[in-house]
């Protein structure tokens, strides 16, 4: 469907063939890239919120995004000659930026739900500030490309990025789906997990892994596009209940769908000029999230 | 001290000393254009983006074109201070005015505005003589182009300002204009605002004849939706020093003939 708008109209009768450059190495290609994305990041967040009994854990919240995005710039700065620096530094920084606010949660009493968003807000923040004062160190050309990535921007899908996001995407929501039952029994509480026979820890280790994985693959191909792994898990939530049998593999198929239609938002609204796609996720994603506070 | 009252671009009265001693420059155009009137020994501080001519990078440093240093401005005791509409200029004009700093705002909108600009620093700095001069010959070198690319059919000219994500010019940048004086025509002279991102389908469809790549580092060559455009089937891409296209000053003249010289080579044989 989405690849029916842009800013270009098309005939899907009599292709010219820069009509067909266009649909089949620019539209779908930035589609699926969305998609996969989308995908990515809802997966992360539900399964984050279920490992975490939270409901406001979320890749961008939590200060996951924040790092991934420090993983790809420092990236770009030091290793730009590396085609695979991007994801690989993102899907690390992902991975230190998870760690850290785990880490800072922890206390004696155990983790709890003020102390975890308090160590995400911590975290963003620092985050954040180590990014500005990159970019006002970057050159003023390097900066225009950074502020617009920042933002969230699908424009620079490339086929090569894009294997490497699918193949990730698809792995992680394999990886999550099967830890569903694990995660179910975690919500209830870690407690009666261990009696059923879960190994705490090990869950742990690879919901982080493969959520810090999703989140930095997905940093690395188009920024920060926020929201998506809080309210798409939350809505899937409110239709299917809250089973992660179920609620994972949804998440990941609505995810994807909200990207990309957020994205087409983005290419056509103001064509042939272009918004960046995480100013329309979050200009969805925020009054949707208070409508469903409130609910 | 004996002062007068002009007028700048926004129609702003201030007063400003009959002689100018001192001046602080806060946008490298308006650096370039103030040494080529002959004022350049009048600069007391200049941005950290002013970079020619190379006598303006030994003149003191105030900050860059959007953050100013206000400290460093007033320490500098200068009678007035040149600021080009790009800088956030509401929030520091009181401050500056408030110590009898008088603030001129310049706003160089096309060629016509470059030269009429390069009159009133003239003016302003008491070079008027050699800005007067300066303007003649700047002007002849116009008419000399505009002359051998009369008549010449019009070159689709694509500037590209960044590779990723793809950047151009639009309805409002100077650029438009100096592209059809230079015998071609933008073709996103209609996209709104002065530097648009753009979609990529629409990238592709444009089919350039020429593309001018401004030269910087993240944009060493064309964005991959132009490799079947004729530009690059002709091999008719060309760079130019990304400070000749982002300033208008008199350097502007020179992007000119090179973009004239790029798209009708055989006028200039």
């Amino acid at each position: 469907m989405a690849t029916l708008l842009g800013s270009e109209k098309l005939s899907f009768f009599e292709l010219t063939e820069s009509q067909k450059t266009i649909l089949f190495d620019i539209r779908l290609p930035r589609v699926l890239l969305g998609a996969c994305v989308g995908a990515s990041l809802a997966v992360a967040g539900a399964s984050l919120q279920s490992l975490l009994r939270n409901p406001l854990a979320e890749p961008y919240l939590l200060g996951v995004s924040n790092g991934a995005a420090l993983g790809t710039m420092l990236a770009f700065v030091f290793f730009s000659q590396f085609e695979y620096a991007r994801p690989v530094c993102s899907i690390l920084g992902a991975g230190l930026a998870t760690f850290a606010v785990f880490q800072m949660a922890q206390s004696r009493a155990g983790m709890n739900v003020e102390r975890l968003v308090l160590s995400g807000v911590i975290v963003t923040t620092f985050l954040s500030s180590i990014i500005v004062l990159l970019t006002s160190l970057l050159d003023a050309a390097k900066l225009r490309s950074f502020t617009f990535w920042l933002l969230g921007d699908l424009s620079q899908a490339t086929s090569s990025g894009f294997y490497l996001t699918l193949v990730v995407a698809i792995t992680g929501t394999i990886i999550l789906s099967s830890q569903a039952r694990a995660l179910n029994l975690m919500m209830i509480g870690e407690r009666d997990a261990f009696d059923f026979g879960v190994e705490i820890s090990k869950v742990r280790l690879i919901v982080f892994a493969t959520a810090s994985a999703l989140v930095g693959i997905s940093v690395a191909a188009s920024g920060s596009v926020g929201y998506v792994g809080l309210i798409v898990p939350h809505l899937i939530r409110l239709i299917v209940g809250s089973d992660n049998r179920l609620v994972v593999p949804f998440s990941a198929i609505a995810g994807a769908i909200f990207v990309v239609l957020a994205d087409t938002v983005a290419r056509v609204a103001i064509a042939p000029r272009e918004l960046p796609v995480g100013a329309i996720t979050a200009l969805i994603g925020a009054p949707l999230f208070i409508y469903l506070l409130r609910k | 001290m004996k002062t007068r009252e002009i007028s700048d671009d926004l129609g702003r009265k201030i007063r400003i000393p009959k002689k100018i001693e001192r001046a602080v420059s806060l946008a490298p155009n308006l650096t370039e254009s103030i040494f080529a009137v002959g004022a350049g020994d009048r600069l007391v501080g200049v941005t950290s983006f002013c970079n020619y001519p190379a006598d303006a990078q030994k003149i003191q440093k105030v900050g860059d074109t959007l953050s100013p240093n206000m400290e460093t401005i007033i320490a500098l005791k200068p009678n007035i201070v040149f600021v080009s509409t790009a800088s956030q200029i509401e929030t520091f004009t009181k401050t500056l005015e408030n110590q009898n700093i008088a603030v001129y705002v310049t706003n160089p909108k096309n060629l016509d505005g470059v030269l009429s600009n390069l009159k009133q620093l003239g003016d302003i700095l008491g070079t008027s003589a050699q800005a007067e001069n300066l303007i003649s010959d700047l002007q002849k070198r116009i008419t000399a182009v505009e002359n051998k690319v009369k008549g010449k059919s019009q070159t689709k000219v694509f500037v590209q300002i960044s590779k990723e994500p793809l950047f151009t010019i639009g309805k409002e940048s100077f650029l438009t204009e100096i592209i059809e004086r230079a015998g071609g025509v933008s073709v996103t002279k209609n996209v709104e605002t002065a530097y648009p991102k753009l979609s990529k389908e629409t990238a592709l469809a444009l089919n350039p004849e020429a593309i001018i790549l401004s030269d910087s580092d993240d944009n060493k060559e064309p964005n991959e939706v132009f490799k079947n455009s004729p530009a690059l089937q002709n091999d008719r891409v060309f760079k130019i020093n990304a400070d000749l296209l982002s300033r208008p000053a008199p350097r502007i003249i020179d992007a000119l003939e090179r973009i004239a010289k790029d798209l009708h080579p055989e006028s200039f044989e």
